[in-house]
Parts: structure tokens; C-alpha cells; sequence
């Protein structure tokens, strides 16, 4: 019975050094989380619309069609910079895209957008960062795929770069 | 010119590291090993100047030096940038392995020839690993051209006293073990024929590895606590429990050697402790380099390297398990104890040490496990380990309280606590002093005072015997665990913060203290600017007894703002100021906190850590007649 | 040996309840009502900073933290449980925002291996230990 128990510290030594193993070898990045809002409904909200003057409500918005939420504001300085490919899911990829304004000054808001130009069809005001925490948002920018039965499909924290527009774009080919 | 020499210095000690693990053996001439073991300590050592003198003179041709420094830091901070980045620290790592090996050397004699030869081999193989890993995925001497006129600086989080000689400590500790590690594998491949006290030349390393494995673990404490800002200095971050794990394994080796000494029981146990101390070493140095978790203590993100050092990790650990799994039981014994004993209380020791160890790793390991079985990232924080670890601290810290007191065999009960009896009541004294004074109640916190309380009186009483078999450096070393227990009760239990929003001349009361600010200056330094706001302390008398300069800091070549918090430290308390943001007419929020007996935990650790030296000493005194 | 195990039962239960409410300090956005107060900050202790490295909201300076907290003490003025409330946040953020890990059958292991761990030292002691000689 000794013996056998002395061959146990090798066959615990290996598993756990496989587990360590598999983790290195996959695709990770270990400071994201994964949003657990993904295959789940659009929170429901309601809030003043900048660029419109009725108040935007989610069910009334979402389960049309395929949408792309960007939280983003303009007192940070990776919106500014994702901002070009944001616009290009507008224009080249004709996308609605709601861009939800956190915790941000609406006159700032509209000269930042006046300045770098505007992609969004509707831009909801969460003046006090309400919505962003019912979507589990904790580091703008953010940007969400939401499918056109307004399940949400998809999460990036943090700026939109080459990769991940590469990403979003061949997800909204496949997302319905 | 010279960072060539540097990175020839590094091939050189890889050369003279494969020669000692090709003529460690006792068909050749002694004369090659002590070559090996001269050529390795030099070349590495060479070479480690040679980097520290390319910081020195800020010679940004050196890759190392351009991402890591700065013309305006400092000198003694361009010295310790040195090993406070990935591949300087590689140097460090490998010098200190290189020290080790030649101590081990330095045992060598006609008796031991054998066994030594077979450490020096492994000890060989492990700065093989190091050596290579370092070469080839993390060089220091790589070179940039063309020459940058000055530097990428360097993160001013890291430009701090207690943090340049936290490393040193650290590894020290860490690599000590390798040491312990190549004597137990050498133990294993023992043939029959060859015995040797095996656990007299393993007993000065451990208690090496282990006194500075605690000093290093308490600097970087210190270093939290002043630098982080919020009075914490442990959080179970995962870097922290790397350097716990094979620090509560370095106990349990320390203590069962003892029993291996004066019983021959238990060998097998702790031939398989040595090695696992240095595995989750090891696996420590994985971690934090890796990229496979993120930490406040994680150097650059490279799973390649990751791959090396798990690699190499594998084939230490495959390699002496599997000869532990074959060869342990030549090291069986049918040696029972009596629990009421010395060696029963150790036993104990060592099984809740061991159990503590299991639990962090687990809680360490739990989140890669559950994301690589289902995606999904959890957390396990304090919480976790507040109630996993502590319910298993505290009977250790009991029975350390009566551990030195029994005798050896059996102790009868009656006999046994009457001998307690002193220390009980002086234990129920000074809790019930301390109470007195801090009139606060709380179970927890009266547990850790009774605690503390228990184990520096039972140390106490042992001391002032007459007849007093204990060993001093047992006694000291149980002492400042006593005053570490007794800091920590303090700082956590009765901790007390007040934030408010403080303008130019108004004050705030903490404690028996008032705290006035009397003004906010601008501060220009070589490295940094930074806003000072000074604080005056008035005690209940009037009188003032501090000046706190607490500053919010900006170091313009990384771009980084830093708060920088002022402590006055003494015996009783720390009172230690934080300056928020804010501004002339709105006024600055100030957190201000009173920390009883914090510097307790210090003392506590720099008094373990002479214990452990006094050990040292006594143990390489020992090994010595025993070589005669 | 039975007796042995009963008592090791009840010490690590008892000691749950006190580790874990041991209290320290007072915050800016402190509530009035002390009972509430308190049950903020435990709360509060327990829920990670997701901008930071390791650290509870209740430590951090982070707006986010910030914002969390203030949600918190909303939720309790309101008359929420605690369990309402950490199902709010992990609901939205996940079981990562939880620093104590939720008992689920994911985390069974977790939670009983240390126990086991516990069971099987005491085990292996009384494995090596004999019986003191009576006289």
C-alpha cells in the first residue's frame, strides 16, 4: 500500500502541469472576462436620446435587426482612437449602431462626435453609468453584437483594433 | 564593447554548467569539477556586473538598459532596476544558483564524495535550465540600434528602497531550495551501499532558503503597505501565495529534519517535501513570467516562456517524483510516535502546514482550472482563504505555543501542564491588558491576541529555565512569530480610517489625534513632480508630534501618476496619510488611517529571520565536526 | 476517534462565522443607519474591482467601485438581501465579481477539498501516532 501511495505525487504533478499546459497554449487573454450577458435579452432601459427627441427605449429598438452597441465617451482616449472603425461598421458595413454616451457631458458629447464625425443612429445618455453596469460593463469603450432577435451575441472590452474589427466583421455575417 | 563581454560571460557559465554535469562523477579528477564550479560562479557573476555597470552609465545600446532606465533615476534604483525587470532578474536567479552550487561544492570531501558529486550534478542540470531559459528567450544583453538617446524609464511603482532588496531576499529563499531539492534527488540515487547523514548537509540550506524566504515575503509586504495606498499588506494575490506555498513546505522541512535527525523517522516524508518546496518554486517563477495570469506582480506577458519554463519544470518534477515513487521506500521506517510528544506536536506541524499549502494552491489554481473546464473566470479572494487557512493557522500557532515544552517520547499530562501553567496565566494578563487599553471586543481579535500572547510566553518561560535543552535559535525564531501573530491582530482587527474632505487649515480628529492641514506645496524632483500636502499631528496634550507630507506624484518619462502615502510609525500605531484628488477651493479628499502595532509584523519577521540565521550558523557547525 | 472528528466539525464551522465579520473601517459614502452601514461594507468587501488587480471595492479607488458601492447601499435602503443584492451583481458581471466564491457544483471542489484535505492529516496523524502506555 506505501509503495503506491509513493507513485500519487508524480500522477498529481502531471495533471496539474497539463492544466497549465492547455493554458498556454490556447488563444487567451488572461485580464478580459467574458460577459455574462452573452446568448441572454438586452437589458431593458430608457433614457433621453441625444440626437433625437423622443426618449430612446430598448424594446422598442432591439429585435429588429442586427445591431452594434458602443459604449463610449469622450473623456477617454481609446474611444477617440476605435472611433475610425466604429464609423466604418456605419458606412462600409451599413450596421446600426447605437452608441450609448457613459457618464459624459452632452455638449462635450456633440462637438466630440462634430469633430470626428457620428455613426451612431441613436446615442441614450447613461449620465450616471446605470445602464453600463446592467450591461456588465466595466472598462469603456465596449462594444456589443446584438442579434436581430435581441439576444446579445458578443462583448469586446476595451478599443476596437484591426483584429477585432476583422472579428465583429466576420460575426455579422454569420449573426442573424 | 562590454555588453559583449556580458553576454560571452553568459555562454561561458552555460559551458562551465554543462562541464559540471558531464564530470560530477567520481571517475574523474576532482580537479575538473572544482573548474566547473569556479568557471560557473565567475562567469555568471561576470556577467551580472557587466549588466549592472550598463545601467550604471545608462549605455542604451543595451535593449535591457534602453527599456528599463532612465539618465534622471537615480543610481541606486538604476542598480536595482537591474533585477526589478524579467531578464535582469534571470541574472539574479542564476548568480544566486551559482553561490549555492559552490557552497555545496565547498562540502565536498573524501567521505561524502559520492553524494556531493550527485547534488553538484543536479544542482548542475538546474542551472543548465536557467542558463539556456535566460539565452534564449530572455537575453539582457540583446542589442537595439540605433542608440535612443535616453531610455524608456522606468515603472516608478518599482522605485523604492524595500522593493530593490525585496528580490535578493526572495531568491535567495527560492534558490536555497534548489539546493535542498539536488540533496534529496542525490539521497534518492543513493545505492544501498552508500549512507550518508544526508539530513545534517540539508539542514544549514533549508534553514537558509527559509529565513530569507521570510524576509523577503515580509519586505514585499512592507513595500504594499506603505506604497498601495489603503494600509493592506496581503492580499492572496496569486503572485503572493507563489512565495507563501513553498515558504509554509520550507516550515515543514525546517521542522520534520529535526525529527529525521533525532529519530531517523519520517525520511521518506521529507525527501519528498525537498522536492516539492523547489517544484512549486519553480512553478512560482512560472506564474508570475508566463502571462498566464495578471498580477500586480507579473513581469511582460510571454506565454513562450511560459512554455520553456513549464517544460523544464516538467522534467525536474517527472524526473524526482518518479525516483521518489521507486526509491522512497529504502527511507520507510514502522516508527509510531506518541502524539503527546515532541515529535508528535512536529508531525503536527508538518501536516498543517502541508494541508495550508494544499488549500492555497487550491484556491490559486481553482480559476485556470474551472476556465479551462467551462470558460467561465471566477475569482477566489480573501474571503476564500480567510476561511480555509485560518482555521488551520490557528491550532498550528497552539501547538507551536507547547511544542518546544514537550519532551521528547511521551510527557505525562499532569506533569506537562503544570509546566504550562506560568505561560496560560501570563497569557490571560496580558490579553486582558491589552483589552483594557484598546476596549474593544472583538472574537477574533481576542483570538489573535491570546494567540501571540501564548507563544511569546511559553517562549518566555523556556528562556528563563535553568535547565534549558531548547535551542536559542528555535526560541527567537518563535518569538517573532509570537510579535508577527500580535501585529497582525492589531493592524487588521482594529484598524480605523476616516476620509473626509479637508480644506487649508481645517482639522480632523482620529483617535486621541487631531490632524491639521496646513498647506499644499508644489515638489519638483530628478524623476518626478509632485503635489505635497502637510499634515500636522496634535496629540490630545497639544502637543505636535508628527509632520505628514503625504504627495500625489508624476513621473513625466512613463507618464505614470503615483500617490505616495506618509506614515509616523511607533510602537503603539501607524498613522498613515493619503492624499486624494482635489483642488484650492473645493479641498482635497484626505484618508487618514490609525493602525495599531503594525510595525509588530516587521519586527516579528526580522526577528524570525535572526532566528533562522542563529540557525544556520549552529547547523554548519555541526556539519562540520560531523565531516572531520 | 468519532468524538475527535465531531469536535473538528464544530471548530471549523464556529470559526466561519467570526473570520469572516471582523470589521474595520468607515467610508465617504457611509449610511446613517449603522446596522445598514455595516452590511454595506461586508458586502462590499466581498465584491471584486474589476478595473484593478485583486483588490474588493471596498479598497479600491476606482469610479467604478465607487459607483458599485453607492448601488449597494441603494439596494440595502431599499430592503434588499444580501443574496438579491450579490445576485444582481453576478447576474451582470459574473461570478468573477464575487471574491468568495459562490458554492455551485462547479465550485464543490473548492470548498470541500480543504476539508478533505483537513480529514485526511488528521488521519494520517492518528495513522503515526500510537496510544500512550497507560501506567
Amino acid at each position: 500500500m506505501k509503495i503506491q501511495l509513493a507513485k500519487v505525487p508524480v500522477v498529481i504533478f502531471l495533471s496539474i502541469l497539463l492544466v497549465f499546459f492547455y493554458l498556454l497554449t490556447i488563444d487567451r487573454n488572461p485580464s478580459k472576462i467574458p460577459s455574462n450577458l452573452l446568448n441572454k435579452n438586452v437589458p431593458y432601459f430608457e433614457t433621453k436620446n441625444l440626437i433625437k427627441d423622443e426618449i430612446f427605449i430598448s424594446k422598442k429598438e432591439f429585435g429588429k435587426e442586427v445591431i452594434l452597441v458602443n459604449f463610449f465617451a469622450t473623456w477617454c482616449e481609446p474611444c477617440r482612437n476605435e472611433h475610425r472603425y466604429i464609423k466604418n461598421f456605419a458606412t462600409k458595413k451599413k450596421l446600426k449602431i447605437i452608441g450609448i454616451n457613459y457618464k459624459d457631458n452632452p455638449n462635450k458629447t456633440k462637438k466630440w462626435l462634430e469633430e470626428l464625425g457620428n455613426p451612431y443612429s441613436d446615442i441614450p445618455l447613461d449620465k450616471k453609468g446605470e445602464i453600463a453596469i446592467d450591461w456588465g460593463v466595466y472598462g469603456i469603450p465596449e462594444t456589443f453584437i446584438v442579434n436581430s432577435k435581441g439576444i446579445i451575441k458578443y462583448r469586446h472590452v476595451g478599443p476596437v483594433t484591426e483584429k477585432i474589427y476583422k472579428e465583429i466583421d466576420l460575426l455579422i455575417n454569420k449573426i442573424e | 564593447m562590454l555588453p559583449s563581454l556580458g553576454n560571452c560571460a553568459l555562454w561561458l557559465s552555460l559551458f562551465f554548467a554543462i562541464l559540471q554535469f558531464i564530470i560530477s562523477n567520481k571517475n574523474y579528477n576532482l580537479k575538473y569539477t572544482s573548474i566547473s564550479v569556479f568557471g560557473l560562479l565567475i562567469t555568471s557573476l561576470l556577467s551580472f556586473f557587466v549588466l549592472i555597470y550598463s545601467h550604471i552609465i545608462s549605455d542604451f545600446s543595451v535593449l535591457n538598459v534602453y527599456q528599463n532606465s532612465h539618465t534622471t533615476k537615480p543610481i541606486l534604483y538604476k542598480i536595482s532596476g537591474v533585477w526589478g525587470n524579467h531578464e535582469g532578474s534571470m541574472l539574479l536567479w542564476i548568480i544566486v544558483l551559482t553561490f549555492f552550487n559552490y557552497f555545496i561544492f565547498k562540502l565536498l570531501n573524501k567521505k561524502n564524495l559520492i553524494f556531493v558529486l550527485k547534488t553538484l550534478k543536479i544542482q548542475a542540470f538546474i542551472s543548465i535550465g536557467f542558463i539556456l531559459f535566460t539565452i534564449l528567450t530572455s537575453n539582457p544583453f540583446e542589442r537595439i540600434s540605433p542608440i535612443q538617446e535616453n531610455g524608456l524609464g522606468f515603472n516608478p511603482i518599482l522605485q523604492d528602497p524595500a522593493l530593490a532588496i525585496h528580490p535578493p531576499f526572495l531568491y535567495i529563499g527560492y534558490v536555497g531550495l534548489s539546493a535542498v531539492f539536488s540533496l534529496s534527488v542525490a539521497t534518492l540515487s543513493l545505492n544501498n551501499n552508500e549512507k550518508i547523514v544526508w539530513y545534517n548537509y540539508m539542514k544549514p540550506f533549508v534553514a537558509t532558503a527559509w529565513s530569507f524566504l521570510t524576509l523577503g515575503i515580509a519586505l514585499g509586504s512592507i513595500w504594499a503597505y506603505y506604497e498601495l495606498g489603503w494600509g493592506g499588506w496581503w492580499f492572496w494575490d496569486p503572485v503572493e501565495n507563489a512565495s507563501f506555498m513553498p515558504w509554509l513546505l520550507a516550515t515543514a522541512l525546517l521542522h520534520s529534519l529535526i525529527i529525521v535527525e533525532k529519530r531517523k523517522s519520517l525520511q521518506a516524508w521529507v525527501l519528498l517535501l525537498a522536492i516539492l518546496s523547489f517544484l512549486l518554486s519553480v512553478l512560482g517563477t512560472f506564474l508570475v513570467r508566463s502571462g498566464i495570469l495578471t498580477s500586480v506582480h507579473t513581469f511582460a506577458l510571454d506565454p513562450s516562456r511560459g512554455m520553456y519554463i513549464l517544460t523544464f519544470t516538467a522534467l525536474l518534477g517527472v524526473y524526482s517524483l518518479t525516483l521518489f515513487g521507486i526509491k522512497s521506500k529504502n527511507f520507510l521506517d514502522k516508527n509510531y510516535f506518541t502524539l503527546f510528544s515532541k515529535e508528535g506536536s512536529i508531525l503536527v506541524n508538518n501536516i498543517l502546514m502541508t494541508v495550508a499549502c494544499a488549500v492555497v494552491f487550491l484556491g490559486t489554481t481553482y480559476p485556470l482550472i474551472i476556465e479551462v473546464l467551462t470558460k467561465n473566470k471566477i475569482s477566489v479572494g480573501e474571503p476564500y482563504y480567510n476561511s480555509t487557512v485560518i482555521p488551520i493557522a490557528i491550532p498550528a500557532i497552539l501547538i507551536m505555543g507547547i511544542g518546544p515544552i514537550l519532551s521528547w517520547s511521551e510527557d505525562k499530562k499532569i506533569k506537562f501542564f503544570k509546566k504550562i501553567l506560568p505561560s496560560i496565566f501570563l497569557t490571560i494578563a496580558m490579553t486582558v491588558f491589552i483589552f483594557l487599553i484598546y476596549e474593544s471586543y472583538s472574537i477574533i481579535g481576542i483570538a489573535g491576541i491570546i494567540l501571540s500572547f501564548w507563544i511569546i510566553s511559553n517562549n518566555f518561560f523556556v528562556l528563563i529555565k535553568k535547565n534549558n535543552k531548547n535551542p536559542i535559535s528555535m526560541i527567537i525564531a518563535h518569538m517573532g512569530i509570537g510579535l508577527l501573530i500580535f501585529g497582525i491582530t492589531g493592524s487588521t482587527v482594529w484598524q480605523k480610517e476616516k476620509i473626509n474632505r479637508m480644506k487649508i487649515n481645517e482639522n480632523t480628529k482620529i483617535e486621541n489625534y487631531n490632524i491639521f492641514f496646513e498647506k499644499i506645496s508644489e515638489v519638483k524632483e530628478s524623476n518626478y513632480v509632485a503635489i505635497r500636502g502637510n499634515f500636522l499631528v496634535y496629540d490630545n496634550d497639544q502637543n505636535i508630534i508628527a509632520l505628514l507630507e503625504p504627495e500625489n506624484r508624476y513621473y513625466p518619462v512613463t507618464k505614470n501618476f503615483t500617490t505616495e502615502a506618509s506614515i509616523h510609525t511607533n510602537l503603539f500605531r501607524d498613522l498613515y496619510i493619503v492624499l486624494g484628488e482635489g483642488n484650492l477651493d473645493e479641498g482635497w479628499i484626505v484618508r487618514i488611517y490609525h493602525n495599531p502595532l503594525v510595525i509588530w509584523i516587521w519586527i516579528g519577521a526580522l526577528i524570525i529571520f535572526i532566528g533562522g540565521i542563529i540557525s544556520i550558523n549552529n547547523n554548519i557547525k555541526k556539519l562540520k565536526i560531523l565531516n572531520k | 476517534m468519532k468524538k475527535n472528528f465531531f469536535i473538528i466539525f464544530v471548530y471549523i464551522f464556529f470559526i466561519q462565522f467570526f473570520i469572516n465579520h471582523s470589521y474595520t473601517v468607515e467610508p465617504e459614502e457611509m449610511l446613517k443607519n449603522q446596522e445598514q452601514e455595516l452590511r454595506a461594507r461586508k458586502i462590499s468587501k466581498n465584491i471584486r474591482c474589476m478595473v484593478c488587480q485583486n483588490q474588493s471595492i471596498d479598497e479600491s479607488d476606482a469610479p467604478l467601485a465607487k459607483d458599485l458601492r453607492m448601488l449597494i447601499r441603494n439596494k440595502i435602503i431599499k430592503g434588499q438581501n444580501d443574496t438579491e443584492i450579490y445576485k444582481f451583481l453576478s447576474d451582470r458581471y459574473g461570478d468573477f465579481i464575487l471574491l468568495k466564491p459562490p458554492l455551485k457544483s462547479s465550485t464543490l471542489a473548492l470548498w470541500f477539498l480543504p476539508i478533505i484535505f483537513f480529514i485526511i492529516g488528521i488521519l494520517v496523524i492518528f495513522n503515526h501516532t500510537k496510544k500512550s502506555k497507560k501506567i
